[in-house]
Order: C-alpha cells, then structure tokens, then sequence
C-alpha cells in the first residue's frame, strides 16, 4: 500500500470494505476545495440577473426564488458530495460512478431553468453524459479483466499497471462528462441565473479533470 | 494465441463503434436519445466480459445509471418542448374492469416475498397495473418521501456493514427491504407520471 | 478551416456527433491494438465464478451455510471481518426452495443473501450507495420538473 504516484505519499485512508478512499496532499488539496465550494453554495444566497431592455431604460431582474432555489441547491450540494467523493475514491470503478453522478447533478443544476436555449444545451450535455458513461465503465470493466483488480492502490503497485486502451476509454469518458471541445455545451448552460450554483458546474469539471489526470500518471 | 476475451472485446469494440456511428447521422433529438439508450447495452457487455461474480455486480450499477440519467434528460426534453398534453384516450381491454384488485395485490404480496430489486420490480408493476385500471389520484409528495427515507434506510444498512459488520443480518436486511421500498415507489411514481385520467 | 472547425464545434447540436466520432477512432484505434498486441486476460480473478450444475443454487452456489462463512476472494479481506457470511445466508423460504427445487438459482426468487448481495452490499457497498444516489438525484430531476407543470 505504499507507492507514490504524482500524489505524494498517502497520509490518510478510509476503508469502505473493498473501496479504499486514500488522502495523499494532491487529492486532499481538490478534496478541501470541493468541500469549500459546496459551503459556498449551502451559504451563500444567489446571484439576480438583470436584463436591460436595449434603447429603453426598462429592465427585468431573474431571480431565483423558492422551491426552484431550493431544488438548484439541493442539486449543487449533491454535485458538491459527488465531486468530494471522486476526488478522494481509490478505487476506478467508484470513481467512474461518482463521474457520472456529478453529470446527473450538472443536468439538475440547470434543469429548473426555464430559458429555451439553456435547455437545449442541458439536452444535449444530458445526451453525451449518458454515451460517456460506455468508455468510463468499459475502461474500469478492461481494466479489471486484465489486471485483475479495481483498486488504485494495487494498480500502482503492479508493473503493468492499466493498459493503455483503457487509460484512452476513462479519459474520453471524462470528456465527455465536461472537458473540452465537448465543453462548449457546459459553456451554454452558464448562461443560466443564479451564480453560486451555475460555477459548481466548472469547479466539478475541472476537479474532475485534475483527478483523472493524477489517477492516469498512477496507475 | 488470441484469448477468448480478446475475441470478445474486438467483437464489443465492433459494436461500438457501430452503435456510436448511428450518431453521426442521427440529427433528431428523440432519436438521439434512444440511441444513446442502445449505446448502454455495448457498454454493459464490455463489464460483462469479465465474466466473475464481481462483473455480475458491477452491471447493476451500471444499468441503474443509465436508466436514471436517460429519465433525467428525457424529463428536460419534455420540459423543453412543454409536451404536456395529457393522452385523450386511454387503453383499456376486458381485465381491467374485472380484475385490477386481485391482480395488483398478488403481484405486491409476490414482490413482497421475493424483496430487493426484483422483488420491487414485480411489486411497482402490481401497483402501476392498478393504478392503470383504477385511475389514481396518487399523492405524489407522499410516496416520493417514502422512497427518500427508503434511500436513507439503505445508508444507514450501508453503514452497519461498514461500522459494525457484526450486526450483517440486520444490514442484509434492512438492505433488501429499503431497496424493496425504494424500487417500488419510484417505480410506480415514474409508471403513473402523465397517464392519469382523473387527476 | 480553423474558423469553419471552432464554429462547428460551438454549435451544441453537433457536440454528440463530435464525441461519437472520438468514441469510434477509439474504439477503431482499441481493435487496432488488440489485434497488433493483444493484452491477456489475469487468470486471477476477484470474486471468481464457478459453475456446479448439480447444485440448486447453480449459478450463484459458493459453498457455506447459513450463518456460517464461506470462502470469498475479496480484494482487502481485512476491511471486511464478516467476509462470507452474507454469501452463504438462505433466507427460510429460499432455503425450502433449494430443498424442493433443483433450479433455484434461475427463478426470480431473489431474497437477501448470496454472493452477489454481499459484493453490492458489503465489500464494494459504496458503489451501490453511489447508484442509488444518482437514482436518487435523476429522481428528484424528473419530479420536480414534473410537479412545477402541474401547478
């Protein structure tokens, strides 16, 4: 159990029977920002869009009142707890899963919107988070008939480690879920109101993007 | 000499790229839905090359997550294109007059016994056939909550494994009845969603 | 060229197209690979499979008896004290039924127990906590859509 990756050494597991979570500094440092952001969402009140009628002096604010704020951050809360539990899972079937549980979340964030043009884009991220599912489980599922094991923790140990063609399936998954160019879709849904909860959109993909990064050099 | 599961996994790559191919023409929002929807049957069968037990457990997993983001995005779709109209002629054949009660309640009893996730899915057709004769003014918030204290139910069993794996009847137990719960309400919730005729 | 990829790829309606055509060079380049160097499948499974077609419980028989434990080939036996009895617990009912019948294993009769309970629950219980979650979450989705058009 003690090989360090790009991570550093690990200071810190927390065994869930098979699943081993570990805290090494790089994933306890994503861990505490995810942690922050999602205190920032339970605390902070959301942003109000206002919209300036052109040639006029009218203008019509966007909040974001009542069941729909509570619902959007109910959804940011849980992308938050799905972004802290892939930053930290040791194991790449889990971390798969709470990819895809973050997708599900960003889908959510946005979906009480009622913008015709956010919906689109919401459509079809939906659209692409499901087919993204396929290379990340199929890459976890290669990587387990052909070492032998799930757990990050072994496949660092082991010489062959992950073959390459499932190290390729888990990253064009984890595009899919909202790296670029497929990023241009999570860029329409930002056009939506309500601040604190529209950037837990960004901060999860790019979290995610930092572990999948690390989880490839270890493995 | 080229393995069995080498043979598998050129075959499902195959399949992929067929089944992914049908998006480059595909321009019909619906369409591309369903297609995503067939994509998730290649990725099932790439876990279950495998072939261990511990494969088996991994594709329930991974059918449950794409049935529920395809329930997300499909609810969007709707939303998008406010397709709220309620369906004008319902179905209706002979048993339905006759036999709702005796049918819905086997079936539940007989998901009952059977628990966990078939046992749900027997038990939340009994309950969809009789919502579908009847007609339902279900209360929607109601049995939405009981399938989130379900949810709760089974963290908490997965916390007894965890914490005090010595208590493992109780967990397998209490696991079995909320995913029961769970399966059922959920089930039933989706089945009557946009169907009703008196509601 | 540049201008016609980057206006391409900013229309969100070809975005599925786009990662379909990832997906395929991958898929194509995976086959290629697999021809040219074909990786070998570990003989030494987690949680292996084993047939026995005289037993009741074909497929799912891993030996044991109720609140007795069985052999499990679990990935970190440590974490899991109570490794094995999960898989060899009968409930009474199913118990009679592998008594009576000679293919309980491929009913429907799926009670609590058995080899794939104690993976989903017990060893990788996480796993499923996270899919009932993203359940859970997609749930909440369709219904908070579906109850705001009918007020």
């Amino acid at each position: 159990m003690a090989s360090a990756g790009v991570a550093g050494e690990p200071f810190f597991a927390l065994p869930f029977g098979d699943i081993v979570n570990y805290f090494t500094p790089y994933t306890a440092v994503l861990f505490g920002f995810a942690l922050l952001f999602t205190l920032i969402c339970i605390l902070s009140r959301p942003e109000q869009q206002l919209d300036v009628v052109f040639g006029t002096d009218a203008y019509y604010a966007k909040g974001v009142t009542g069941k729909e704020l509570r619902f959007r951050r109910f959804m940011s809360i849980a992308c938050g707890c799905a972004t802290m539990a892939a930053m930290v899972s040791g194991d790449v079937f889990n971390f798969t899963l709470f990819v895809s549980m973050v997708g599900v979340c960003i889908i959510g964030i946005v979906a009480a919107v009622k913008s015709r043009h956010v919906l689109d884009a919401a459509y079809n991220y939906g659209i692409i988070a499901i087919v993204a599912t396929i290379p990340l489980f199929g890459g976890a599922a290669i990587t387990l008939a052909t070492t032998g094991t799930l757990s990050i923790w072994e496949l660092s140990a082991m010489a062959s480690g992950m073959p390459l063609i499932a190290k390729m399936l888990i990253i064009v998954g984890v595009m899919g879920e909202g790296i670029a160019p497929f990023y241009a879709a999570k860029a329409e849904l930002f056009r939506a109101p309500g601040a604190p909860y529209v950037i837990m959109i960004h901060v999860s993909s790019l979290l995610m993007f930092l572990r999948v990064v690390e989880i490839l050099l270890t493995v | 000499m080229i393995s069995g599961y080498i043979i598998g996994l050129i075959v499902v790559f195959a399949g992929v790229a067929l089944t992914f191919s049908a998006f480059l023409k595909e321009r019909d929002d619906v369409h591309k839905l369903i297609l995503a929807d067939l994509t998730e049957i290649a990725g099932l069968a790439i876990i279950a090359l495998t072939a261990t037990d511990l494969a088996e457990a991994l594709i329930i997993p991974g059918l449950v997550v794409g049935i529920s983001e395809l329930l997300a995005v499909s609810e969007i779709y709707l939303t998008r294109e406010k397709l709220f109209f309620q369906p004008e002629k319902l179905f209706t054949i002979e048993v339905m007059d006759s036999a709702p009660g005796i049918m819905g309640a086997v079936l539940v009893i007989f998901g009952i016994i059977l628990s966990g996730f078939t046992g749900g899915a027997v038990a939340a057709t009994g309950m969809i056939f009789y919502f579908l004769c009847k007609g339902h003014k279900e209360r929607f918030s109601l049995v939405e909550t009981v399938s989130a204290y379900a949810w709760v139910l089974w963290i908490a069993a997965f916390f007894t494994f965890m914490l005090a794996p010595s208590y493992w009847f109780f967990g397998v137990m209490m696991a079995g009845g909320a995913i029961l719960a769970k399966v059922v309400a959920k089930m039933s919730l989706i089945g009557a969603m946009r169907g009703e005729s008196n509601a | 060229m540049i201008g016609r990829l980057s206006r391409y790829l900013a229309d969100i309606d070809n975005l599925t197209t786009v990662y379909a055509v990832v997906v395929v060079a991958v898929a194509a380049f995976g086959i290629l690979l697999l021809v040219v160097s074909p990786l070998s499948y570990e003989e030494e499974q987690l949680y292996p499979k084993s047939i026995d077609p005289t037993s009741p419980l074909n497929p799912y028989e891993r030996g044991g008896d109720p609140f007795n434990r069985t052999e499990v080939l679990a990935q970190y036996p440590e974490n899991s004290p109570y490794l094995g009895y999960v898989t060899s617990y009968l409930t009474p009912l199913s118990a009679f039924f592998a008594a009576t019948s000679p293919y309980m294993g491929t009913t429907i009769l799926t009670h609590p127990g058995g080899i794939i309970d104690e993976i989903l629950y017990n060893t990788r219980g996480l796993d499923t906590v996270a899919e009932t979650s993203i359940l859970f979450v997609a749930f909440a989705i369709a219904s908070f859509l579906f109850r705001r058009e009918e007020e």
